[in-house]
């Protein structure tokens, strides 16, 4: 299980994730940043599950997460979210 | 406008998702309400992990509630002496729809009531009030059934310290250099007017700078039974280990 922060400009992301031949098997994210809807979080974290944890995969489905769902997230973007995920998997 | 009201937190949660969950269906009208917690309270926001976040030994040994909010954003220690909660509820088309500017027109009636006792104040961006330059509110906001609630914290005079040992910031960082580099950021109402106005005169500041800034005029009114009936309905979920625990 790996671990690790990311500080967005608004909100630390915590992310706790674990890989199966590359791609993320289980992850949960926690935070004290602010999502609209906040249910939307929960969607983001089952789109990650399969993905391969490479910056472009991960990029690819947050952007696509975003733009399927139409989620607000103030002063925390696509990248960052890829970032403190990238940085659990690499723990 | 609200009765000021001191309740325990979970009292506290519920008449908040009742306002907004009522006034969504046209029951309750837009609200404005300014409250205190008893006993103290740890508040985190609904995104966070609560055993990352917050000590419960130490919340334990000075009898502190935990619990979880509605909204997004970090965890707040709401100091029974020190700190007074306002909550906003109204209708999503009476907000712009832009999340940081619905922020910046609720907060805008803080930074009024901050300026008529006598500070200099500013929004700042994304959910922040600044007293001479430094935090001294911080609000969080969700949006469900097609209203709005934001609620948030005006800093009188709570216990920096006790904030910082009930929070897990890791213990070296709660070094007398830290919380120097604490109050460098962070201020409160005491400390800005060299005094500590009660709780009745911020209530009163707020309440005219809200009605300035939204350009309303407030009418006393009480919580209805509808209201008061939801809030105990709801009053069990955010005092459940199961809601406190959930991540």
């Amino acid at each position: 299980m790996g671990y690790a922060e990311f500080k967005a400009p608004k909100g630390v992301i915590k992310v706790e994730l674990e890989l199966a031949d590359d791609a993320i098997s289980q992850v949960s994210i926690s935070g004290d940043f602010f999502m609209y809807p906040e249910e939307a979080l929960e969607r983001l974290e089952e789109t990650l599950v399969g993905i391969k944890a490479d910056r472009e995969s991960l990029l690819g489905a947050v952007k696509l997460f975003y733009s399927s769902t139409g989620v607000q997230t103030p002063m925390v973007e696509p990248e960052h979210w890829v970032e403190a995920i990238l940085r659990a998997a690499g723990e | 406008m609200l009765p000021l009201r001191v309740d325990d937190a979970f009292m506290s949660m519920a008449i908040d998702e009742a306002l907004l969950k009522l006034n969504s269906e046209g029951k309750s009208p837009n609200t404005i309400r300014f409250w205190r917690w008893l006993p103290s309270t740890v508040s985190i926001g609904c995104f966070q992990n609560v055993e990352r976040e917050v000590d419960f030994e130490v919340a334990k040994r000075y009898g502190i509630d935990i619990v979880r909010r509605i909204t997004g954003g970090g965890a707040v220690f709401h100091d029974h002496g020190g700190e007074l909660t306002y909550s906003v509820v109204c209708k999503q088309g009476d907000v712009p729809d832009e999340i940081i500017e619905s922020y910046r027109l609720i907060c805008s009636g803080l930074v009024r009531g901050f300026e008529r006792l006598g500070l200099r104040a500013e929004f700042k961006p994304v959910n922040d009030v600044l007293g001479n330059e430094k935090k001294i509110s911080g609000s969080a906001q969700t949006r469900r059934w097609g209203s709005v609630l934001q609620h948030g914290t005006v800093l009188i005079a709570p216990d920096v310290r006790r904030m910082f040992e009930l929070l897990k910031v890791s213990p070296e960082k709660i070094s007398d250099k830290f919380i120097a580099s604490v109050f460098e950021r962070v201020t409160t109402v005491e400390r800005e007017l060299g005094r500590k106005p009660s709780f009745e005169e911020v209530r009163e500041a707020m309440s005219r700078g809200f009605e300035k800034s939204l350009d309303v005029k407030l009418s006393e009114g009480e919580l209805t039974s509808d209201e008061l009936e939801l809030a105990a309905e709801l009053k069990p979920k955010y005092a459940s280990d199961k809601w406190l625990r959930k991540s």
